[in-house]
């Protein structure tokens, strides 16, 4: 097992807690931002296991794809979760009171083209008759900021939770734009949900503070963005790798 | 089943040879659904002409058959012994054509139980060589004395039974006179009928003999029914049966069958014709079977009062009560959920359930490179996980199971609580080659009350080969007491856990996933 220094930070033991800390593998985890509105998942072995497979350039698309699927139904699990609900008592099948809640509250999924886009099946998976809206921003290459080309919403938007699909996050230039147009339409900040797999710390800090009401949930908080502004260590552009290479 | 090609006609007639086991379904079943017959069928030889007599019980107060009470529920450790681990065996001996097999054969019948098995001594004939294979074939092998058996294996095989293992029965083929390199696994039976001519020569197996059964017929009437048999089924003539008959079988008789009804219980005169003593011998059974039966319900209950001191392990993972997570809880408990909302909900709670469950395999550190040329320091699954279902309910949860893991190696195992006792009962088992060596199983089972099926589960895999530490029990919803009094039994396990629920709640997910 390599030990800690030579694993890049933050590194750590990582395992279900029965196991004792000198026998959970190490690896490097997703960093901390103190942001209350930012929510990483837990790093588990397994979220680490399938980020690794997802993040070797070895990794087929095939198996790309069903390995981010399922990181992504795992961020639309936790990022439900910061839904309202409210009590609810039913009869069970077998005669007994129990006290559940229900979900209150229209969604829709909201996909930046095109890597969002591959986001809407893990959104499916687990809301089955999701509207999804899209937006398409792409950046400009003259001057390397976004810029808005298409977008396509649901009507009524402004009454809904809405669920925005990114699955890297760099800059966050993409999203800060898409939340504007979001805004624009109606929708107000602490209705959105940022859904978000690899994010680089600088990008996901500023984009927190600018939107202090929305809530980012993340699978990975990066080292950094390199000198072309990618995240690293990343995992290339997701894109590509989902859906042409 | 393999069938064995046997061969007619040319060595010993009297051996029909159906030597794997071969399921049957039962016949009349009463209470319980689709109890399953195994016969590892088998006849065998012999003869004489004796007095008819009344059935005659004998003391039976040895002990032996009681091997030490496997339900101590000692202070520190807790022991769960499953049902086959005392298991009944019933040893029919007799004059070849005076109807063992029949007698067996009615007994199987009128217990109606799940997991009985007809056990034929004639599967331990040992292997001929190639000059005793001539004298078989010229009709001068003698197949009728005890040195034509392998007594030893037979002994080692009932006492794996006898303490729950798994036994391994040699196949043996009449028209090779070879024991063949396959054997048939024999598992988890309730009763054992073991029959043969000499069922009961060897003492050492009489001592594992619950009860010990001699099936008696008047001489003629053996040899009447032989040649008929032989020439009607064997295409044997008749010359050749008698001279067998008086070379070998007759005097084998004489000299070692008759001599079997010292030890035995009960002596049937008429064989199967005789419905009074069958049905005797049938409720000796039963009221053995139930005093077991009541003895592992009394194990399971002192194994609940055990574990209702102690709290719950951290290996026992339960479910934060998120509210996407009582949400659809609420959804599935709801009784006026509809049935396509039902196999949603529960689809995606069951792969949250397996996505925790594979938190517990192993994984070890790797370094990866990303198309970019990036390092990073990750983790890589270590070894195969695989899945065994406890049906029916356990198929539920393989929807969720093959959205994570889709090429996923999945046992079966089919254990039903007897609704009369309550009592958990392994109907059927199905388990996955090589499971000893994969690095996590999961047992899936959608919910669990008082954990008398995840105990039997749980003890079906490490007599597998299973480590116990390798066992991921992964279930929706399940019971205090029965958490408690399965990790009090297997420490080591883990578990994942959708929500806890009442210790009494019948089971009910698998007919609202079903629908049916």
């Amino acid at each position: 097992m390599a030990s800690k220094a030579q694993v890049p930070s933050p590194a750590q033991g990582v395992g279900p807690i029965y196991r004792p800390d000198g026998e959970k593998p190490t690896a490097t985890v997703s960093k901390e931002v103190s942001y209350d509105n930012v929510h990483v998942l837990p790093q588990t072995p397994q979220l680490i296991a399938l980020l690794t497979m997802i993040r070797d350039g070895r990794t087929a698309r095939a198996d790309f794809i069903f390995y981010s699927n399922r990181i992504i139904r795992l961020l639309v699990e936790e990022g439900l979760n910061h839904l309202p609900v409210v009590e609810q008592s039913i009869q069970t099948p077998v005669g007994r009171d129990y006290l559940g809640v229900k979900f209150e509250g229209k969604i829709c999924g909201v996909s930046i083209m095109r890597a969002g886009e591959a986001m809407e099946q893990g959104l499916r998976d687990c809301c089955r008759s999701v509207r999804i809206g899209k937006i398409l921003i792409q950046r400009d290459e003259e001057t390397c900021m976004p810029k808005l080309f298409y977008d396509k919403l649901p009507e009524d938007i402004a009454d809904r939770w809405v669920l925005l699909l990114d699955p890297m996050f760099a800059t966050g230039g993409s999203a800060t734009l898409a939340v504007e147009v979001l805004k624009e339409r109606g929708v107000p900040e602490h209705r959105i949900l940022f859904l978000n797999l690899i994010a680089s710390p600088s990008g996901v800090a500023e984009f927190a503070e600018r939107f202090p009401k929305l809530r980012v949930v993340t699978a990975f908080i990066d080292q950094g963005l390199d000198e072309k502004k990618y995240i690293v260590p990343g995992l290339g552009d997701f894109g590509d790798r989902y859906y042409t290479l | 089943m393999k069938k064995k090609k046997r061969k007619v006609g040319s060595s010993r007639g009297c051996r029909k040879s159906k030597p794997a086991l071969s399921h049957s379904q039962a016949n009349g079943s009463r209470a319980k659904p689709n109890p399953i017959y195994h016969f590892l069928a088998l006849e065998t030889t012999s003869l004489r002409s004796s007095v008819p007599q009344c059935v005659s019980w004998r003391e039976q107060r040895t002990g032996a058959m009681e091997s030490i009470s496997p339900f101590h529920s000692l202070t520190q450790g807790v022991n769960y012994s499953p049902p086959w681990q005392d298991l009944s065996i019933i040893g029919i001996a007799g004059c070849s054509g005076s109807g063992k097999t029949s007698v067996a054969m009615e007994i199987v019948k009128s217990l109606n139980l799940p997991w009985v098995v007809i056990l034929s001594l004639d599967s331990f004939y040992k292997s001929l060589s190639p000059e005793e294979h001539r004298q078989a074939h010229a009709n001068q092998y003698d197949f009728d004395c005890p040195d034509a058996f392998d007594f030893d294996v037979l002994v080692d095989t009932l006492k794996d039974l006898k303490q729950g293992k798994k036994a391994h029965i040699p196949v043996y083929s009449f028209a090779e006179h070879q024991r063949q390199p396959q054997t048939t696994t024999l598992y988890s039976p309730r009763v054992i009928v073991f029959d043969g001519i000499l069922a009961l020569h060897d003492p050492r197996i009489v001592d594992l003999l619950d009860v010990k059964i001699f099936v008696e017929a008047d001489m003629d009437v053996c040899l009447g029914r032989r040649i008929l048999r032989d020439v009607r089924d064997r295409g044997r003539d008749i010359e050749g049966i008698i001279k067998q008959w008086f070379a070998f079988v007759k005097p084998s008789y004489t000299k070692y069958v008759d001599a079997q009804r010292q030890v035995s219980d009960i002596i049937i005169p008429r064989g199967i014709e005789n419905l009074t003593a069958i049905d005797m011998v049938v409720k000796h059974i039963q009221r053995k079977l139930e005093e077991k039966s009541e003895q592992h319900k009394e194990v399971l209950r002192n194994l609940g009062l055990i574990a209702a001191k102690v709290e719950l392990p951290p290996n026992v993972h339960v479910m934060s009560s998120t509210p996407q997570f009582v949400g659809m809880n609420t959804i599935l408990q709801t009784a006026e959920t509809q049935q396509d909302d039902f196999v949603f909900y529960f689809d995606r709670l069951a792969s949250i359930l397996i996505e925790k469950a594979l938190d517990m395999s192993p994984y070890t550190p790797t370094t990866v490179e990303t198309p970019q040329g990036n390092k990073y320091q990750g983790l890589n699954p270590n070894g195969i996980v695989s899945a065994v279902a406890i049906l029916r309910g356990g198929s539920c949860l393989e929807t969720a199971l093959k959205r994570t893991i889709p090429d996923c190696i999945t046992g079966r195992l089919l254990i039903q609580t007897n609704e009369n006792s309550e009592e958990p009962e392994l109907h059927y088992l199905k388990v996955q080659p090589g499971i000893e060596d994969h690095s996590m199983v999961m047992l899936l089972d959608p919910q669990m009350a008082s954990g008398g099926a995840a105990l039997m589960a749980v003890r079906v895999l490490i007599d597998h080969g299973v480590q116990e530490e390798r066992i991921v029990f992964v279930t929706c919803a399940a019971g205090e007491t029965g958490l408690k009094r399965l990790t009090a039994v297997y420490p080591k396990i883990k578990v994942v856990v959708g929500r806890i629920e009442n210790e009494a709640e019948p089971r009910w997910m698998e007919k609202r996933y079903f629908g049916c």
